[in-house]
């Protein structure tokens, strides 16, 4: 079985090996502080923690195109002012795993919209696509590949918020919805048409990838009864036109308390939760998966606080685990990105619990702790997806 | 309470209409504080206890607080005029080292509807700045936030500055924000927590007991 028939058939209820063994990266700053731990300098951590092949996606892009040119307007000691390729001004660390601070937005109303952000939005154009997409799509096609491939689907409230900041789209739902909706319309439609062109290669995508990050520890950051009246119809437009060519994995990757959104994604066949962020309000897929019965799928939910807690606490966590993994619909990976408080040890005494529990110590996993550097090979078949 | 035009456009969040209601009330010789304390702050109260209810969301939140302050824009000068003071004084910030700021914002926003004097310090603030805006502001309360665990720590270096500062016992400290707990409150020697920005609204008059 390889990775490709294993991620199929664990997100389709059926017979496998054994789990994927999947992460979802880490902090800059985490690695550097497990080189001091052990962990060996230029590695590909991919490689060299064993994972399955994971998050690849064809190299189609759904967001602005062109984007707005980066530009260093500040270089401070600690942070640099910049302009992002969202036409974003913010402050962000050197070397911090903070979040950047806003500090203005290109889009700050209609105007805005539609002098500096619709054009970029024009899901026709070929710009979209790398020169080469008819040798990719020949090969993605020709039924050899072993691992799973998805396609990027955007996002419909999170680049608004990227654009506008919380505060601005917040408030844009009260005094203009006819724009907020335009927006999110205008988004949909170009998400549709740069999707329609992909899925109409012949590639056969296992999986579709959303990216919203629109909860934190309270809850949504919109109200249900908004999102149900904006944004569930075009996530419907969108996962039905994957569906019609056989995606039937739509993930959404959303950060925070996702509970009161969860049942509209699923109304609107957003099917499968990422990255189950554990967090203060004790999420938790066991839970979920009693909640929502089989048609959510999950990938996710393994606490970092877990994985900083020590070796007792991941184990029983993994064993915890292992009834869900082995039902089926469910890769557990870190509920995010490894922070620098987990210890490297720890973080290999989690992968080989994991790999012993969830991959059964198969003789096909992947190698663990083999000094590879990185390569370019294969780079061809990936393309940097922000897992925020 | 819901047929006063006054609390009704705070809680439905219409920052005109609260304009509008302040000045057709001032006009008919209202008291102000009587404005601010009857009908103001306890619409923002009950925005407060929709937040927390799950009927409002972050959107409501921010509404309703800029409609509070297109109201209070009328009252503070008559406020000051009559010497009517805050509820309290709350010096916020985010810790060092953190660039969070959206959480922080939002808790602002919620004590100025609170009825509180804000000083907002910013994001990625050393102890020795709050140290120096406590000296500064005399506030009741310093309320500090971060987003990340690698930040928390600069909210146990805040109150041990304090400490070492000797002004620890004449402010209340609360904390808050994604990583934070109760349980680390209380470990770190801080007076109050919350969960959510209407939470610390509770909790900063429960601090005071006002």
């Amino acid at each position: 079985m390889n990775s490709r028939q294993r991620f199929n058939a664990v997100m389709h209820y059926q017979r496998r090996d054994r789990s994927p063994i999947m992460d979802f990266g880490f902090w800059d700053e985490t690695l550097v502080i497990w080189q001091e731990q052990g962990l060996p300098k230029g590695i590909d951590p991919d490689r060299y923690f064993g994972m399955d092949p994971q998050w690849i996606t064809a190299p189609v892009n759904v967001q602005l195109c062109p984007s707005f040119d980066f530009k260093v307007l500040e270089d401070r000691a600690d942070t640099q002012i910049v302009v992002d390729n969202e036409g974003v001004t913010k402050e962000q660390g050197k070397f911090l795993g903070s979040i950047p601070r806003h500090i203005a937005h290109t889009l700050v109303d209609r105007t805005t919209w539609e002098k500096e952000f619709k054009w970029r939005l024009d899901g026709h154009s070929l710009a979209r696509f790398p020169h080469d997409w008819e040798e990719y799509t020949l090969k993605q096609s020709s039924g050899k590949r072993d691992y799973p491939l998805g396609i990027n689907a955007g996002s419909l409230y999170g680049w608004i918020r990227n654009w506008m900041g919380l505060e601005a789209v917040s408030v844009l739902v009260y005094d203009d919805r006819r724009l907020f909706d335009e927006m999110v319309e205008t988004i949909a439609d170009c998400i549709l048409a740069a999707l329609k062109r992909a899925l109409a290669s012949g590639i056969q995508f296992d999986y579709a990838l959303m990216w919203e990050d629109m909860c934190y520890r309270a809850g949504p950051l919109l109200s249900p009864r908004i999102f149900k009246e904006t944004l569930v119809p075009h996530y419907r437009r969108i996962t039905q036109l994957l569906k019609e060519h056989g995606v039937d994995v739509v993930v959404v990757d959303c950060d925070g308390d996702i509970t009161k959104l969860l049942p509209l994604w699923l109304e609107a066949g957003v099917n499968t939760m990422f990255p189950l962020e554990a967090g203060v309000w004790q999420a938790d897929p066991v839970a979920y998966r009693e909640r929502w019965g089989p048609d959510l799928l999950m990938i996710g939910g393994v606490g970092k606080r877990i994985l900083a807690a020590g070796t007792d606490v991941i184990d029983a966590e993994v064993e915890r685990l292992a009834p869900l993994v082995e039902a089926g619909g469910y890769i557990p990976t870190p509920d995010h990105r490894v922070p620098p408080d987990v210890p490297f040890a720890n973080y290999l005494h989690y992968l080989r619990a994991a790999r012993r529990v969830w991959g059964n110590n198969l003789s096909n996993l992947a190698p663990m702790l083999s000094n590879i550097q990185p390569t370019s090979s294969g780079a061809d078949d990936k393309f940097a997806w922000h897992l925020g | 309470m819901r047929d006063n035009p006054l609390y009704n456009a705070v809680l439905d969040g219409d920052a005109r209409g609260a304009k509008a209601a302040v000045e057709e009330a001032l006009a008919i010789g209202a008291d102000p504080q009587d404005l601010l304390s009857s009908y103001m702050i306890p619409a923002m109260d009950e925005v407060g206890k929709r937040f927390d209810d799950g009927e409002y969301f972050v959107p409501e939140l921010l509404i309703s607080a800029r409609a509070m302050k297109a109201g209070m824009e009328l009252l503070r000068p008559l406020l000051a005029e009559t010497g009517a003071k805050p509820v309290g004084t709350v010096v916020v910030g985010t810790v060092r080292g953190d660039l969070h700021d959206i959480g922080k914002n939002l808790v602002a926003s919620m004590l100025e509807g609170g009825g509180f004097k804000v000083i907002d310090l910013g994001v990625d603030v050393g102890p020795e700045k709050f140290t120096a805006a406590i000296t500064e502001h005399h506030p009741d309360i310093v309320a500090m936030s971060a987003l990340l665990t690698t930040t928390m720590p600069g909210m146990k270096a805040t109150i041990e500055e304090l400490t070492r500062a000797g002004i620890r016992n004449s402010v209340k400290v609360m904390i808050g924000g994604a990583p934070v707990t109760r349980r680390y409150a209380a470990e770190i020697g801080a007076d109050a927590f919350s969960e959510s920005a209407s939470g610390a609204v509770r909790e900063a008059k429960s601090l005071l007991n006002a």
